[in-house]
C-alpha cells in the first residue's frame, strides 16, 4: 500500500513542480510588460513615471535576473506569498484568491458531489430499466451536448428572466451586506441556486451516462450470467453490478475534476458569480499576471488535492489495489 | 456471392440495392451490426443531416457573414421569415448565413483538433503500452500530469498570448492540449492486445516495432480509435466554443461559438431575439447529441456483451 | 443508511425552495443608489494622487474648486465662493467659501489649496506639468488664493479648475514621497481610508462593489443642498449583457454601460426606464470616436488620400446598424457640447466633408490612386499594392461592427481595407507605438470645458517618444498646427483672436485630415424609476447622470442633490 501511495505522491510532486514552473514562465512570455501597460494610463511627467515604475517593479518582484526571480518566486510561494495584484494594487494575491475559493467550495463542491451521487443512481437505473433508458437518457445526452455557457444562458433566461424566480447574476444583490443574518442567507441562497443548479444538471447528465454504460457492461458480463444461472436474485446481481460499475466512476471523477472545474469558468462568467476560474479569466483580460499566477496555481492545487483524496478513497474501496500492493510489500 | 454475378433485376430497385449492400456488409459482421444498430443509424443520420446542412447551407443564402441583410433593430425585429429562415440579428446580419458558415468552421475545427489530439494520444499510448517499463512510466507520468491540469485555463492563458488567432490556430491549440485522455485509453487497449498471439507471431518474425504497432495493434483497434476520435472531435468543439464565448476565439473569420457569443453579448434572449439566441446553439447541440448516440451505439456493436440481441 | 443522503438532499432542497419563495426579499435598499458601468475590476485605490483612483474619489470624497456641468457648459463654484477671476493677465484669483471643512472636522483653508499645488512643484505628480507655466501660488489669507503665471495657459487652466481635487495638508504632508502616488488609502496616516471634504466618504469595498456613504454633516448641505441617497453602491461589472439582465430585473438604478437594445427598453413602459432624451440618440454625447490614420505609413501620409477616405465613410450607416441610433454622427470638426462655441462655419463650408462616394473616387483618381494592376483594387500612384487594416479591440462588438461597415464602404470604392480585431492589450500597445494602419479610438476626445483638450487629443505634439500617450496616435506632424493649438491654449475665452486661431486649427484639421471624426460616443445612461426619481433628462436638466471615474464633478453630484426617493 505504501508503494502505491509513494508512487502517487511522486507524480503529484512532479505535477506541482511543472505547474509552478509553467505558471511562473507564462507571464514572462507575453509580449509587453505588465508595469508598462499599467502605466499607460499615467498622464504625468516622465520623471514621475520613472519613479512610479521603479517603485512598482520593486513591489512586484520584477527586478533582478530571471533565475533570481524564479528562485524568489519559489521562496515566496512556500511562504504562502503569491505577490500583489497589479490591477488591484496593493492588494495581496493570496487574499484575492481566498475570497474566490469560498464561492467555489459553495457551488462546485455540492454540485459535483450531488450530481455524482444522483447521476450514478439514475445511470444504474437506466442501465437495467429500458423505459428509463429510453426516455431519460436522451434528455441527459442533451444536457451534456450543450456547451456549459449556452446551457447556463438558457437556465438564466427561463428561471431568472422569464419566471423571475431567481436573480440573474452575482453572488448577492445590491443593498445587501455579507452578515450572518437570515436576510443575507436568503439573498445568498437565491443567488447561489442557479449556478449550482446548472453545474448540477450538466454533471448529472455526464455521470448518469457513464454509469449507465458501466452497469450494462456489468449486467451482461460473464460473472453476472453465471450468478443468474445459479439462480441468484436480480437484486443481488444489481448490487454487484453497481459496486463494480462505481469503481471506474470514481476514477472518472478524478480525471474529470479538472475539466469540470474549468468548465465552470464559463458558467461563472454567465452568472457573474465569483470563483477561481472566473478570477483567472478576468486576470487574463486585465493583464493582471500575478493574480493569474495565483489563481491558476490554486486551481491546480485544488484539483490535485481532490485527486489525491479520490486516490485514497479508491484505495480503500477497490480490493484489487489493496491486494496487489500489499502482496508486493 | 453468386447473386452478385447474375443479372438479378432486383438489384436495380432501391430495396434490391439495400439488400446487396447489406449482404456485402454481412461479410464484415461488425459493420453489418453497426448499420443495423438503431442508435448508430440515428446518430449517423442526424450527424449527416447537420453536416449536409453545413455543407450545402451556404449555397442557399445570398448574403455574406457580415453583410447587412436588412434592418434588425428591436423596433423592426425581424423574426424568421421566408426570406430570412432564421431571422436577423440586431445588427441586421442574416442568422441562417452565420449559422451555416459558423457550423462549417466549427466542424473543421473539430476535425483538425480531433485528428491532432487522437494522433498524439495514439502515438504516446501505443508506445507506452507496447514498450512498458520506464518508457511507460515516463510517458504515463507525463500524461497524468497533463490530465490533471484543468484544460480551459491553460487554453485561456495560451490563447490570450497569441497575438493573432485564426480558426486553424484554435484547432491546433486545442488539439495539443486535450490529447492526454486518448493516450491513457489507447495505452490500456495496447496492453491487452500486445500479448495476443498474432502480435507475438509478428514479433518473432522480426518485424520492426513501428510495423507491429501499426499493422498488428493499431489496425486491430481501429473501431476503438474511431470512437476515440469522435470523443476528441466533440472535446475540441466544446473547448473551442468555450474559448470563443470568453472572447478568446478567432480574431478573424467566423465560427459557431463566435456567433453564439455575439448573441449572448447583445442580450439576444433578453431582447426577444430567440431565433438568434437559440438556433445556432441548437445546431451545435444536435451535432454533439448525434455523436453521443453514435458512440453509444458503436460501443454496443463492438462490445458483444452489450448487444441487445 | 442508504436513504440517508436522499432525505438530506430532499430536506436541503426543500429548505432552499421555501426560503427563496416564502420571502420575497426586497433588499433593504430604499436609501441606496446602485450604479454600474464605472468599475470593471475590484476596487482598490482611493488616493486622489494615484493615476486611476476609484470612481467617486474625486467629486464624491475629494472636491475640486469648481464643478463643471458638462451638459450646460457652465462652471459651478464649489469650494470656491464665486467664479474665479483673472485680476491681471497672469494672476488668477479664487475666493473660498467659508463653510468647507474636512471629514475630520478641520477647516479647509486657502493653505490647503496652496499645499495641493505646491506638492506637485516639489514632487513629480500627474499635474506637475502645471509648473511649466505656473510661477507661484499664494494664500492671501485663510480664504483667498492667488495663482501667478509666467505665461498662463488659459484654456488648460479651465480644465484644471475642476480636475484637481484639493487635499488636506495636515494629512498628506505626513506621507513619504515614494508612497504619495502608490498608497491606496489614508488608514495608515489618518485612521480612515478617506479624509476629503465631499458629501460622501469611503464605506466599504469588496471585490464586486464599492460603497460610498453619505457624510451627514457635510459642509455643503446648506450651500449646495443635501444628497438623497445614503449609500452609493457602484457594482463591478464584467459584461454589458449581464447588466442588461439586471436592469430588466430592476436591480440597478443607474446603468452607465453600453446596453444593447436601449431604445426598445427605454420605449417599453413596462420597464420603468428613463433616458436623457426620450428618443434618439437617448444619451448625451461624451466623446468623439475618431478614425486615426498612421501618418508615417505610405499612402496614409498623403492628405489627399486621407480626405478621400473621409468622403467614403457613411457614419449614418454605423449609427443605424452598430448603434441602433443611440449615437449621432459627428460634425466634421468633431466638436460638440460647449465646444461648439468655437466651431467655424466657414472652415466647414470650405473644407468640410460628407458621405459622397463619387467625390471620394474623384479625389482618389486625381491623386493617382488607380487600379493599375487590374486586380480590382486601387494601387499607390507608383503602382505598389495598397492594402490596409483597421484595428479595434476584439470583443468590443459595437466597434467591431463599425469597422466592418467602414471596411465594406472603403472596399466599395476599390480600397483594399480589412477589419482587424486584436486583444485589447495588443491594440493599446499598437496604438501607443504607432504600429497600425488605421484604428478607431476615443480616449483623448472626451467632453471638457475647453475645445483645447480635443485639439490637443487629436493633434498632440507629444509624439516623439516611444509611446505617444497623449493622443495623436497616428503621429501626425505639423509644426504650424501645433503652434496654433498652443497659441489657442494661451488665449482667454471671448477674445476675437481666440476665434480666429480656432478657425485656423479647424481648417488645417479639415484640410489635412489626420483623423476623421465619425460619431459621438454617448454617455450611456439608463435610469430606473423603481427606487429613485427626478433623474436629469432633457425636460429636467439638473445634472449629468454619469458615474464613471472623473465624471462626478461634471454634473453627477448635481444629479445626487436632485434625486428623490420613490416611496
Amino acid at each position: 500500500m505504501g508503494k502505491y501511495f509513494g508512487k502517487k505522491l511522486i507524480i503529484y510532486i512532479i505535477t506541482f513542480f511543472i505547474a509552478v514552473t509553467i505558471n511562473w514562465l507564462a507571464p514572462r512570455f507575453i509580449p509587453g510588460d505588465p508595469v508598462t501597460s499599467l502605466l499607460a494610463q499615467y498622464q504625468g511627467p516622465a520623471a514621475g513615471r520613472q519613479m512610479l515604475e521603479t517603485r512598482l517593479r520593486t513591489l512586484f518582484g520584477l527586478e533582478g535576473s530571471l533565475i533570481q526571480q524564479y528562485i524568489n518566486f519559489w521562496a515566496n510561494l512556500l511562504r504562502g506569498d503569491l505577490g500583489r495584484s497589479i490591477l488591484q494594487f496593493p492588494r495581496e494575491v493570496s487574499e484575492i484568491v481566498k475570497n474566490n475559493i469560498i464561492y467555489d467550495i459553495a457551488v462546485l463542491l455540492p454540485a459535483i458531489s450531488l450530481s455524482w451521487i444522483v447521476g450514478n443512481k439514475i445511470g444504474a437505473m437506466a442501465g437495467e430499466n429500458e423505459k428509463i433508458d429510453r426516455y431519460i437518457m436522451p434528455l441527459f445526452y442533451g444536457f451534456v451536448s450543450s456547451p456549459y455557457f449556452w446551457f447556463a444562458i438558457i437556465v438564466v433566461f427561463v428561471f431568472a428572466h422569464s419566471l423571475g424566480w431567481f436573480p440573474t447574476a452575482r453572488a448577492y444583490g445590491a443593498g445587501v451586506r455579507p452578515a450572518f443574518t437570515l436576510n443575507f442567507i436568503i439573498v445568498f441562497l437565491r443567488h447561489w441556486f442557479l449556478p449550482f443548479f446548472t453545474m448540477f444538471l450538466v454533471g448529472l447528465g455526464q455521470w448518469s451516462i457513464g454509469m449507465r454504460n458501466m452497469v450494462i457492461y456489468e449486467i451482461e458480463s460473464n460473472y453476472a450470467n453465471y450468478l443468474r444461472s445459479l439462480g441468484a436474485r436480480q437484486k443481488l446481481i444489481r448490487n454487484y453490478a453497481f459496486r463494480n460499475g462505481v469503481l471506474p466512476q470514481v476514477t472518472g471523477l478524478a480525471i474529470q475534476l479538472g475539466q469540470i472545474v474549468s468548465g465552470a469558468i464559463t458558467v461563472q462568467v454567465v452568472f457573474d458569480y465569483p470563483g477561481l476560474g472566473r478570477l483567472m479569466y478576468q486576470a487574463v483580460q486585465q493583464q493582471d499576471f500575478f493574480v493569474l499566477q495565483g489563481a491558476f496555481l490554486s486551481l491546480i492545487l485544488m484539483v490535485l488535492a481532490a485527486n489525491f483524496l479520490i486516490d485514497i478513497i479508491y484505495m480503500f474501496i477497490d480490493p484489487r489495489i489493496r491486494l496487489s500492493y500489499s502482496e508486493e510489500e | 456471392m453468386a447473386e452478385e454475378k447474375t443479372g438479378n433485376p432486383e438489384q436495380y430497385t432501391s430495396q434490391g440495392i439495400l439488400k446487396t449492400v447489406f449482404s456485402r456488409l454481412k461479410r464484415n459482421e461488425n459493420l453489418y451490426l453497426a448499420f443495423t444498430n438503431p442508435k448508430v443509424v440515428f446518430g449517423i443520420s442526424l450527424f449527416s443531416a447537420v453536416l449536409l446542412f453545413a455543407l450545402l447551407g451556404p449555397y442557399f443564402t445570398e448574403y455574406g457573414i457580415n453583410e447587412f441583410a436588412g434592418i434588425g433593430s428591436p423596433a423592426s425585429r425581424a423574426a424568421p421569415s421566408g426570406e430570412h429562415p432564421f431571422g436577423l440579428t440586431m445588427q441586421g446580419y442574416d442568422v441562417f448565413t452565420r449559422t451555416v458558415h459558423g457550423l462549417r468552421a466549427t466542424i473543421l475545427v473539430g476535425f483538425v483538433g480531433g485528428l491532432i489530439a487522437s494522433f498524439i494520444g495514439l502515438i504516446i499510448g501505443l508506445i507506452a503500452g507496447y514498450r512498458g517499463g520506464m518508457v511507460d512510466e515516463f510517458l504515463m507520468g507525463l500524461t497524468n500530469v497533463f490530465l490533471t491540469f484543468p484544460q480551459l485555463p491553460i487554453l485561456i492563458v495560451v490563447a490570450a498570448y497569441l497575438p493573432y488567432r485564426g480558426i486553424i490556430h484554435m484547432a491546433v491549440l486545442v488539439g495539443l492540449v486535450i490529447w492526454p485522455w486518448t493516450a491513457r485509453a489507447v495505452r490500456s487497449q495496447t496492453m491487452s492486445l500486445k500479448n495476443e498471439e498474432h502480435v507475438a507471431l509478428s514479433r518473432i518474425s522480426a518485424n520492426s516495432t513501428p510495423r507491429i504497432l501499426i499493422e498488428d495493434i493499431a489496425a486491430n483497434m481501429f473501431s476503438y480509435i474511431f470512437m476515440v476520435f469522435i470523443l476528441q472531435y466533440m472535446g475540441t468543439i466544446m473547448a473551442t466554443v468555450g474559448l470563443e464565448f470568453l472572447g478568446l476565439g478567432p480574431t478573424r473569420g467566423v465560427s459557431l461559438g463566435l456567433v453564439m457569443q455575439h448573441a449572448v453579448q447583445s442580450g439576444a434572449l433578453y431582447l426577444g431575439y430567440w431565433w438568434w439566441g437559440i438556433l445556432p446553439g441548437l445546431f451545435l447541440m444536435l451535432m454533439i447529441f448525434s455523436l453521443y448516440f453514435l458512440n453509444t451505439g458503436m460501443d454496443e456493436v463492438f462490445n458483444p456483451e452489450l448487444r441487445e440481441l | 443508511m442508504k436513504s440517508h443522503w436522499k432525505t438530506w438532499l430532499i430536506v436541503m432542497l426543500a429548505v432552499v425552495f421555501t426560503m427563496t419563495f416564502a420571502f420575497t426579499v426586497r433588499a433593504d435598499r430604499a436609501d441606496t443608489l446602485v450604479t454600474t458601468g464605472a468599475i470593471w475590476a475590484p476596487p482598490s485605490n482611493w488616493n486622489p494622487l494615484y493615476f486611476a483612483p476609484e470612481p467617486g474619489t474625486v467629486g464624491l470624497a475629494y472636491e475640486p474648486l469648481f464643478h463643471y456641468n458638462a451638459i450646460e457648459g457652465e462652471y459651478i463654484p464649489w469650494l470656491a465662493a464665486e467664479e474665479g477671476a483673472w485680476i491681471e493677465d497672469d494672476v488668477f484669483h479664487v475666493e473660498l467659501r467659508a463653510e468647507p471643512e474636512w471629514h475630520d472636522g478641520q477647516t479647509l483653508t486657502a493653505q490647503d489649496v496652496v499645499f495641493t499645488f505646491e506638492l506637485a512643484e516639489e514632487y513629480n505628480l500627474e499635474y506637475t506639468y502645471l509648473w511649466n507655466y505656473l510661477e507661484e501660488v499664494t494664500a492671501l489669507n485663510d480664504r483667498e488664493v492667488e495663482f501667478h503665471f509666467d505665461t498662463p495657459n488659459y484654456q488648460e487652466w479651465k480644465q484644471v479648475l475642476y480636475e484637481i481635487p484639493i487635499i488636506p495638508e495636515h494629512i498628506f504632508s505626513e506621507i513619504p514621497e515614494e508612497d504619495l502616488q502608490t498608497i491606496s488609502d489614508l488608514s495608515e496616516f489618518a485612521g480612515q481610508e478617506v479624509v476629503g471634504s465631499g458629501p460622501y466618504t469611503y464605506d466599504d469595498a469588496t471585490p464586486d462593489r464599492m460603497i460610498w456613504q453619505r457624510v451627514d454633516n457635510w459642509w455643503g448641505n446648506e450651500v449646495h443642498g443635501e444628497p438623497a441617497p445614503r449609500f452609493i453602491e457602484i457594482l463591478v461589472t464584467d459584461a454589458n449583457h449581464i447588466v442588461l439582465g439586471m436592469v430588466l430585473q430592476e436591480q440597478i438604478d443607474l446603468s452607465n454601460n453600453f446596453l444593447p437594445g436601449t431604445p426598445s427598453i427605454a420605449e417599453n413602459p413596462g420597464y420603468n426606464i428613463t433616458t436623457y432624451y426620450d428618443g434618439p440618440p437617448y444619451h448625451v454625447p461624451d466623446n468623439t470616436a475618431m478614425l486615426f490614420f498612421n501618418t508615417q505609413e505610405k499612402g496614409l501620409d498623403d492628405a489627399d488620400f486621407r480626405r478621400a477616405v473621409s468622403f467614403a465613410i457613411n457614419p449614418e450607416e454605423i449609427v443605424e446598424r452598430a448603434y441602433e441610433h443611440t449615437v449621432e454622427k459627428a460634425d466634421p470638426t468633431g466638436l460638440f457640447g460647449g465646444w461648439l462655441d468655437y466651431r467655424s462655419e466657414d472652415a466647414v463650408d470650405e473644407y468640410g466633408f460628407e458621405y459622397d462616394p463619387d467625390t471620394a473616387v474623384t479625389k482618389l483618381e486625381e491623386a493617382g490612386y488607380t487600379d493599375t494592376t487590374g486586380d480590382g483594387w486601387r494601387n499607390h500612384p507608383d503602382g505598389d499594392d495598397l492594402s490596409y487594416q483597421i484595428e479595434v479591440p476584439a470583443g468590443w462588438s459595437d466597434w467591431e461592427d463599425s469597422v466592418r461597415i467602414i471596411a465594406e464602404q472603403l472596399r466599395d470604392i476599390g480600397l483594399n481595407v480589412e477589419p482587424n480585431f486584436v486583444d485589447f492589450s495588443i491594440y493599446e500597445d499598437n496604438m501607443l507605438t504607432a504600429n497600425f494602419d488605421m484604428l478607431i479610438n476615443n480616449f483623448t476626445t472626451g467632453k471638457s470645458g475647453t475645445p483645447y483638450t480635443y485639439w490637443d487629443g487629436v493633434a498632440s505634439d507629444q509624439i516623439y517618444d516611444e509611446q505617444a500617450t497623449q493622443g495623436n496616435y497616428g503621429r501626425y506632424e505639423n509644426e504650424e498646427l501645433f503652434e496654433y493649438i498652443d497659441l489657442f491654449n494661451r488665449m482667454p475665452d471671448g477674445e476675437a483672436a481666440a476665434y480666429r486661431v480656432a478657425e485656423d486649427i479647424q481648417e488645417i484639421l479639415l484640410q489635412d485630415m489626420p483623423s476623421v471624426p465619425l460619431w459621438y460616443n454617448g454617455a450611456w445612461a439608463v435610469m430606473s424609476e423603481v427606487y429613485w426619481t427626478n433623474w436629469p433628462t432633457e425636460h429636467n436638466p439638473t445634472g449629468f447622470p454619469l458615474s464613471w471615474g472623473g465624471d462626478w464633478q461634471l454634473g453627477t453630484v448635481q444629479m445626487l442633490l436632485e434625486l428623490e426617493p420613490i416611496e
